[in-house]
């Protein structure tokens, strides 16, 4: 089986989506950029994702809302959230709720690159419903 | 033997006002002179000679009294004596630092006495006001610390948005430094977007600094200024500080600002701290909204030919009118966690501007608006009303 293996990284922040998907690239990792929860979800991208690298605060849906989403639609796509936010009791929350791991803003590549490996091994192969 | 009585009784009766007088002096810290221009004379009472710290014995002319007079009040007391001199009435406050080293307020009174007619004679009273001084100082600097305890509350309450501030700038710093790393080691090298993340660090950087810069400039305490203000970018830069705030509360602001309109006068700082305030007031005001938009509105506009008005209007409960009459009270607060000065602190900031700051339920819609109106400067006015959205 082929696991999917696009990294998709949805932030508001318009100076991360452009550094993030580069360094992705530079370990020969696939990267897409989105700017919303909602740019992500009307995507082709959304079934080739494999590790969605997700920011917290974002204007219209957040990111623990798309993770509540995609577990609505079935959709099993290994979350990295991302946050530039001091919410100490979040990061335990989401990660129960079965986010592959939760990093503060600003991140080390290490960091970075090991979540998002795991995310990608962790992924299953089925589509969304 | 006739008059010898009634002589005593005078001699009493004089002695006995002169005792009340000199004790009137001394309980009112007030000393009395008078002054013969021509002759060069001048007397003083008894108290003004213990102000000055002067052995009554002391012969006093005007250049001994000069030389007690604080340097930078030294041209205003030589301008009152001319003046009072060619007839002028003498109304004086000044300094004097006495032989010991005291330094002391004063506040001279006096005018030209009619029935010494013929040559110039000046009658006057010299008060010490230093304790009076003292307080007042004290009073202004305890408003000052209030003010600045005030600032701290309201921008500790922005810690999450500074955090998130700073912190977004150092992501992308920190991801296009390691990415140049690594496509510099690369085989071969990717010189181009070696340069590319190498520039955007810079960038980066510098945007991190200009969070920095902002901040420190709503931190730092600084005397009051007196400074042209702009206040469409004032408010621009106190919206960009809280905007992380009013996301996470999902407040959708809306902003209309009336460009070109003239400077205001006064301290930028205090009244971004105004700004702050009634942003973040409106958007507790709405926290528990949950059927209609949570929109903050701020517009700007022209108040008249010399005024210009901030509104910060919100979608919240209102303000009950029985609760309008406290709402700028000291400590006077609905909130649980609050301390209650923000409202006061911020109507005393807007009153030392010479401007108003009120409060009104919305008329046409839910919540309530709060509005500054604040004197401009007329000169530097343009007519543009272009306006954003």
């Amino acid at each position: 089986m082929v696991k999917r293996k696009l990294v998709s990284v949805v932030d508001d922040d318009a100076f991360v989506r452009e550094a993030l998907p580069d360094l992705l690239r530079s370990f020969d990792l696939e990267a897409q950029p989105f700017s919303s929860a909602a740019e992500f979800l009307a995507s082709e991208s959304l079934d080739r994702t494999g590790c969605l690298v997700l920011d917290v605060t974002m204007p219209g849906m957040t990111g623990p809302e798309l993770q509540l989403e995609l577990a609505a639609r079935r959709c099993d796509i290994p979350i990295v959230f991302i946050t530039a936010d001091a919410d100490e009791g979040l990061g335990p929350k989401l990660l129960r709720r079965g986010a592959v791991a939760y990093l503060k803003k600003p991140f080390s590549e290490a960091a970075m690159i090991a979540a998002v490996n795991a995310a990608l091994d962790s992924g299953t192969d089925v589509l969304c419903d | 033997m006739e008059i010898q009585p009634s002589r005593q009784s005078d001699d009493t009766d004089l002695r006995r006002a002169y005792v009340h007088l000199a004790e009137a002096q001394r309980l009112s810290q007030t000393g009395s002179f008078t002054w013969d221009f021509d002759r060069g004379e001048l007397l003083w009472s008894e108290e003004l000679c213990r102000i000055f710290e002067f052995d009554p014995a002391t012969t006093i002319t005007t250049d001994l009294v000069g030389q007690y007079v604080h340097p930078a009040d030294l041209p205003a007391f030589v301008a009152t004596l001319e003046g009072a001199a060619a007839g002028g009435d003498v109304d004086l406050p000044y300094r004097i630092v006495t032989a010991s080293g005291a330094l002391k307020h004063l506040h001279a009174v006096g005018h030209r006495i009619a029935h010494a007619a013929e040559r110039p004679v000046i009658i006057g009273a010299v008060q010490d006001v230093t304790e009076r001084k003292v307080a007042e100082e004290a009073l202004n600097k305890a408003r000052a610390d209030l003010a600045h305890v005030a600032r701290i509350a309201t921008l500790s309450a922005l810690t999450a948005s500074i955090a998130h501030e700073v912190n977004q700038p150092l992501t992308s710093l920190v991801t296009n430094t390691s990415t140049c790393l690594r496509v510099l080691a690369a085989d071969p090298p990717n010189l181009d977007l070696a340069r590319t993340t190498a520039q955007r660090s810079i960038r980066d950087a510098n945007r991190a600094a200009d969070v920095i810069s902002r901040l420190r400039a709503m931190f730092v305490r600084k005397e009051p200024a007196a400074e042209k203000v702009d206040l469409n970018a004032a408010t621009a830069e106190v919206l960009a500080l809280s905007s992380s705030e009013l996301r996470s509360a999902r407040i959708d602001v809306q902003t209309d600002f009336v460009h070109g309109l003239p400077v205001v006068r006064g301290d930028r700082i205090q009244l971004q701290q105004v700004i702050l305030n009634l942003i973040l007031n409106a958007r507790d005001a709405m926290l528990n909204v949950d059927d209609r938009p949570r929109t903050l509105w701020i517009t700007t506009a022209a108040d008249g030919p010399a005024q210009i008005r901030l509104s910060v209007r919100d979608a919240g409960s209102g303000i009950a009118p029985e609760i309008l009459g406290q709402l700028f009270d000291a400590f006077y607060t609905t909130k649980s966690e609050g301390m209650g000065i923000g409202l006061s602190i911020s109507r005393s900031i807007v009153e030392a501007h010479e401007g108003r700051l009120w409060a009104a339920s919305n008329e046409d819609g839910p919540g309530a608006t709060f509005s500054v109106s604040i004197p401009c400067d007329v000169a530097g006015s343009t007519e543009a009303v272009s306006k954003d959205g």
